[in-house]
């Protein structure tokens, strides 16, 4: 059995698959997936996880005001605009 | 008459300084070229003439010529913003978003007075390996209509390659520069990763996302590369150290610089006219008294599984934030649940989808410390096969692929399409700078690719090896 739960992982990720694309999906990512395990051979015992190379620092920015969007830029990429907000579908009662 | 589009981006600036050609002249003959074989090679989502145009007329107007890339035609990747343009990253899920800013990239080319001539094709999110996912349509390679450009940045590579455009923008994270640089016969250049800002570049990975050229020549890249390297506060991956004159030091020698042939390249099966290719490069490479080294990198092989967690990962953290709230492609739904996963179904293709999916799953209970984790733990020691590499040497040298370009529609799976990116990955786990430069043809007369690879910011060194092995 597959340990790829497909419909858990779309539920996490948020999309809903039509059933005929949900199998062609599974079917790539389980190869996929399976392919990973050559990963098995590598011993990482006391290895550090890498996430940035060692030349990246966080740095602190200074603390200025900068100007950002205006609202009517914002407003620009979205028809469907409040007085002031974005307007978004219903969320209680589902 | 002289055909301005085949000249160099360089000479391009050079010539239209001096008053030998004018700005609209140059851009006019581009148009030309576009109009020509535009519809055929199909590199750009959006061009904007009219914008392009009146800018040129500006220029022809000015008494001093100033700029680094005075008055030349660039054409940017559509996974990066350029204000008042429609940036879509080939996804239909952005499909009518309109850019409110420029990417630091973009301001620093038009700062130099180059000129945003449009907008290139790519693989949507700069996911894939030959632009055959662009929601919108394929780009196909000048070299032969029958056969890929590469990708992500195909169609970043597909103009320059068609001289439908002097130089072009790209982005790669796994090779989406080298690779379609390789496949269509032109020059692609990967900075070290926090050289070039990637403010403004639609995040796809954001530890491995880099942003480059695709030219006709190393000089162009050098030249680009000197507009856009350097620190920005806007992205706080860029590196505060010094940023070298890449055009002053490209015709020095390079006599006694020790280069590695990495010894696990041939455990690939790679096409015999790329193993000629890359003999022949070392040859030159010897003639120009350079040291020839076998170096190892013993973990090569693991770079390609450790990217494929790794990078769709990070994407299933990046692409959250398109739901169809703010911008872009908006589907239905009675609630908020059913219409953010209605747009983002609707709105994603297949292999976006798949990465999302994966990179959600890696990273989820249960398997993090056996997909993400393991992963991340193979790329550091990955990262230190090359540190100790260049403890050796001062250059790598490699194909940028297996193959020459592919069919239309070859490729079958997912998994397939991977394998294509073997020689390239490594490089960006480790977040090094690597050049693709065009060394002849196969037998199908397809472009062959040549990488080199330097240290860490040592852009100056790899631009000048380059420059000596390019024909």
């Amino acid at each position: 059995m597959s340990k790829f739960d497909i419909e858990k992982v779309e539920r996490l990720a948020g999309l809903k698959l039509k059933d005929d694309e949900r199998e062609r999906i599974k079917r790539d990512i389980d190869e996929i997936i399976n392919y990973f395990d050559i990963l098995k051979e590598v011993d990482t015992d006391g290895i550090d996880p890498l996430v940035y190379t060692k030349w990246t620092r966080l740095t602190l920015r200074n603390d200025e005001v900068h100007t950002g969007l205006t609202l009517e830029e914002i407003k620009k990429n979205r028809k469907l605009f409040g007085n002031n907000f974005f307007r978004v579908r219903r969320i209680i009662g589902e | 008459m002289m055909d301005i589009t085949k000249l160099t981006a360089y000479e391009t600036v050079k010539r239209i300084k001096s008053g030998e050609i004018g700005v609209k002249e140059t851009l006019l003959s581009y148009l030309k070229k576009i109009e020509e074989r535009e519809d055929l090679i199909k590199t750009f989502i959006l061009i904007d003439r009219d914008r392009a145009i009146k800018k040129a007329e500006e220029l022809d107007q000015l008494e001093h010529k100033e700029g680094l890339l005075f008055g030349l035609p660039v054409a940017i990747k559509d996974n990066i913003n350029v204000y008042g343009y429609e940036a879509t990253a080939g996804s239909k899920i952005l499909k009518g978003y309109v850019s409110l800013y420029d990417a630091s990239v973009v301001e620093s080319i038009k700062r130099e007075n180059g000129i945003i001539l449009g907008k290139t094709n790519c693989d949507e999110f700069a996911m894939g390996s030959s632009t055959e996912n662009s929601a919108f349509f394929p780009t196909r390679n000048p070299v032969n209509l029958e056969y890929v450009p590469g990708g992500s940045s195909g169609g970043s590579a597909a103009c320059v390659a068609a001289e439908e455009v002097a130089i072009a923008i790209g982005s790669d994270t796994g090779g989406s520069i080298r690779e379609p640089a390789a496949f269509c016969g032109v020059v692609g250049l990967k900075p070290t990763y926090g050289r070039v800002s990637r403010y403004g570049l639609i995040a796809f990975a954001s530890s491995l996302d880099v942003i480059g050229p695709l030219s006709k020549d190393v000089r162009d890249a050098a030249l680009m590369l000197n507009v856009i390297a350097g620190f920005d506060a806007h992205d706080e991956t860029t590196v505060d150290i010094k940023v070298d004159d890449y055009l002053d030091i490209l015709e020095g020698n390079i006599k006694g610089k020790k280069i590695g042939v990495i010894k696990e390249v041939m455990d690939f099966e790679v096409q015999k006219e790329l193993k000629d290719a890359l003999e022949s490069s070392i040859q030159k490479l010897k003639g120009e008294g350079c040291e020839i080294l076998e170096i190892s990198i013993p973990y090569l092989k693991y770079a390609l599984p450790s990217y494929y967690i790794i990078a769709p990962s990070e994407a299933s953290s990046n692409l959250a934030r398109f739901d169809g709230v703010r911008y872009g492609y908006e589907s239905d739904g009675a609630y908020l649940r059913e219409f953010y996963e209605n747009t983002r179904t609707e709105g994603f293709g297949d292999e976006v989808k798949r990465r999302i999916l994966i990179g959600t799953f890696a990273l989820s209970e249960g398997y993090f410390e056996d997909y993400y984790l393991k992963a991340s733990k193979v790329r550091r020691i990955i990262e230190m096969d090359f540190e100790n590499a260049f403890e050796q040497v001062d250059a790598l040298i490699l194909p940028t692929t297996a193959t020459t370009a592919f069919k239309l529609n070859e490729k079958k799976s997912p998994l397939e399409m991977y394998m294509t990116d073997i020689f390239t990955i490594p490089v960006n786990l480790a977040g090094l700078p690597a050049i693709s430069v065009p060394a002849g043809t196969d037998k199908a007369g397809l472009p062959v690719g040549v990488q080199l690879v330097g240290k860490w910011f040592e852009e100056a060194l790899l631009l000048r090896i380059a420059h000596h092995i390019e024909e």
